[in-house]
């Protein structure tokens, strides 16, 4: 009884106390932070903890038997196992050439779309340039097969008027070359983009007066083009390697990393080693390696976007 | 100045419309396609003039996955944005506004997730579904894929709230609207061009995602890449018909988006790091 006569007039304090709270920015913060806290918690901690756990078992849900503990023992099978290192140069070469192309084609072409701002249909012209890099890769990986088709796909038909024929998919010398040019025709629209907003970041009193005094092309683009949107031509880079390390969806559903393992690339043998054999404990090892490459790429690129950050400030 | 619109500007419009049209080819090809029967596919050489037929899409909408897998991609892409855009924006005023300690940290870690290869993630995601019975669970697919859009959503309206003045909150406060007023009736209205740019473009990650619906759905919520991938083949060879007509539907959406949204182009395709418009 007496608690109830103590709790009413308290009431009305507490609520104010409440909203007072709610109201200090230390509370606040944390409050609206907390439930992409969560998020991230459950999603991505949890995740990479088992992942850390289990790359020291071995564990493969096929055959019903329980995790053993095996130490660092995948650790050791990865590091002797002569696939895996292949895969891996496998990959570099592939981010190598494919970043490469797309960078370079990206900017000559972003060069040629600068003086686009009165082309007719523009917003249509880029649609069209831009599709390429927001199809399903699922879908680009299907479709591909019927223009690479050795038969009857379009572009074999091209080359049996120079009378020959090429299975681009199936064969080992042709594939990889193959499932790059998807890659670079998927890609390459990014690059053009990053170059045209790089391009925006050029001063235009410099590029007059470069115009004025006549200098040659290639000395304009090193001298002024360059040094005012290399920033963000970097960032476009970064973010194509860590796209490029990824790539797997592609090549997947156009070769499944064959002929034999003529196009498999690190995520291709991850996705193997963990759902087609099952070998849960060997894989979380490979994702591991993966993930820590992946935070190590990021915090480059963040290094660099706040020295681009930087720049700017001080040229404000 | 009149005069100078010659030739030499004429060319390069037309240099620069054949450049579009290069990179379209591929796809024209697959929509041109998807309205030929089975023997105008496989026909040699391949046929350029045709009379277009909308049997494939008959047959395609007579699947009967199509349709349930069709909604399935939508419902899932909806409810979880519109999760991620309000966990993301609480998060990112936050952020933007208090700075809490661990601010630059958080956000270094946020956007390491989008960097990290989707085989990795999967598969840890794989195990902890199976031991949680969340496997083939509509909540577990769309807060998956919710989890999947908040970094990038959080990064570009962060950046967004950076430019709305502090006055504004301030002025807000002194006159004695509270923070959640503040938060929804101030800000918010503000950052709509990054809620626009975080909607779409997550949207298009989020509809062409493939493997971790393939991994970790079950056939109720499965979306449209799983059901290309898993029917492709059919009768021991590539079902063209079905695949070409698919391929074109399912197009539609992020090629009428682009279409209408493109000055977030850039903004989107960076994950939110770099801005500017094009």
């Amino acid at each position: 009884m007496a608690s109830t006569s103590m709790s009413r007039p308290q009431a009305p304090s507490q609520r104010a106390k409440w909203h007072q709270r709610l109201n200090d920015p230390k509370v606040l913060a944390v409050l609206l932070i907390s439930p992409a806290m969560l998020f991230f918690f459950i999603w991505n901690v949890i995740p990479v903890l088992w992942l850390v756990g289990l790359s020291f078992y071995r564990y493969s849900p096929k055959f019903g038997r329980p995790p053993s503990f095996i130490g660092i023992g995948n650790y050791e099978d990865l590091f002797f196992d002569f696939s895996a290192w292949e895969s891996l140069s496998r990959t570099f070469i592939w981010v190598l050439l494919s970043v490469g192309i797309e960078t370079v084609l990206g900017i000559i072409l972003g060069i040629l779309f600068w003086g686009s701002d009165k082309l007719p249909g523009r917003r249509l012209a880029l649609t069209l340039l831009f599709t390429p890099m927001l199809l399903t890769p699922v879908s680009v990986g299907a479709f591909y097969q019927y223009i690479y088709e050795p038969t009857f796909g379009i572009l074999n038909y091209f080359l049996s008027f120079f009378g020959t024929n090429i299975d681009f998919l199936g064969n080992r010398n042709w594939a990889f070359a193959s499932v790059l040019a998807v890659d670079v025709w998927m890609w390459t629209p990014f690059m053009i983009l990053i170059t045209l907003a790089a391009l925006g970041s050029v001063p235009k009193a410099e590029l007059e007066a470069a115009a004025i005094d006549r200098l040659p092309w290639l000395q304009r683009f090193w001298h002024i083009i360059l040094p005012r949107s290399k920033f963000i031509l970097m960032l476009g880079v970064l973010l194509r390697t860590i796209e490029s390390f990824k790539t797997m969806d592609l090549i997947h559903l156009m070769t499944q990393g064959g002929p034999g393992n003529a196009t498999d690339l690190i995520a291709i043998s991850l996705y193997r080693t963990a759902f087609d054999s099952l070998q849960m404990g060997e894989s979380a090892t490979l994702a591991l390696i993966l993930l820590l490459t992946a935070i190590a790429f990021t915090s480059i690129y963040l290094y660099i976007l706040n020295l681009s950050k930087r720049e700017q400030e001080i040229a404000l | 100045m009149k005069a100078k619109t010659s030739w030499r500007t004429k060319a390069y419009y037309g240099v620069l419309w054949l450049v579009a049209l290069l990179f379209f080819l591929p796809v024209l090809w697959i929509i041109l396609s998807s309205f030929k029967d089975l023997n105008g596919i496989l026909a040699r050489p391949p046929q350029f003039i045709f009379t277009p037929s909308l049997a494939n899409y008959r047959e395609l909408f007579s699947i009967p996955e199509m349709v349930r897998d069709l909604r399935n991609s939508v419902i899932i892409s909806i409810s979880a944005l519109f999760i991620a855009l309000v966990v993301a924006y609480l998060a990112a005023y936050s952020f933007s506004r208090f700075r809490p300690a661990g601010t630059d940290l958080f956000m270094f870690l946020l956007l390491s997730i989008r960097m990290v290869p989707a085989a990795a993630v999967v598969v840890p995601v794989f195990l902890m579904y199976t031991a949680f019975g969340w496997k083939g669970t509509w909540g577990g697919v769309i807060l998956y894929y919710a989890m999947f859009s908040i970094p990038f959503s959080v990064w570009i309206l962060k950046g967004f709230i950076d430019g709305v003045s502090p006055k504004f909150d301030e002025t807000a406060l002194v006159n004695g609207g509270s923070r959640w007023h503040v938060i929804t009736k101030v800000i918010l209205p503000q950052v709509r061009p990054g809620l626009i740019a975080a909607f779409i473009f997550n949207l298009i990650f989020v509809w062409n995602e493939f493997l971790f619906n393939f991994i970790v759905s079950s056939a109720s919520t499965e979306t449209i890449p799983v059901l290309l991938a898993t029917n492709l083949y059919s009768d021991g060879g590539l079902n063209w018909t079905f695949m070409t007509s698919l391929t074109t539907l399912y197009m539609i959406p992020p090629i009428v988006f682009i279409f209408f949204f493109q000055r977030y182009l850039l903004v989107g395709m960076t994950f939110g790091t770099v801005r500017g418009e094009v």
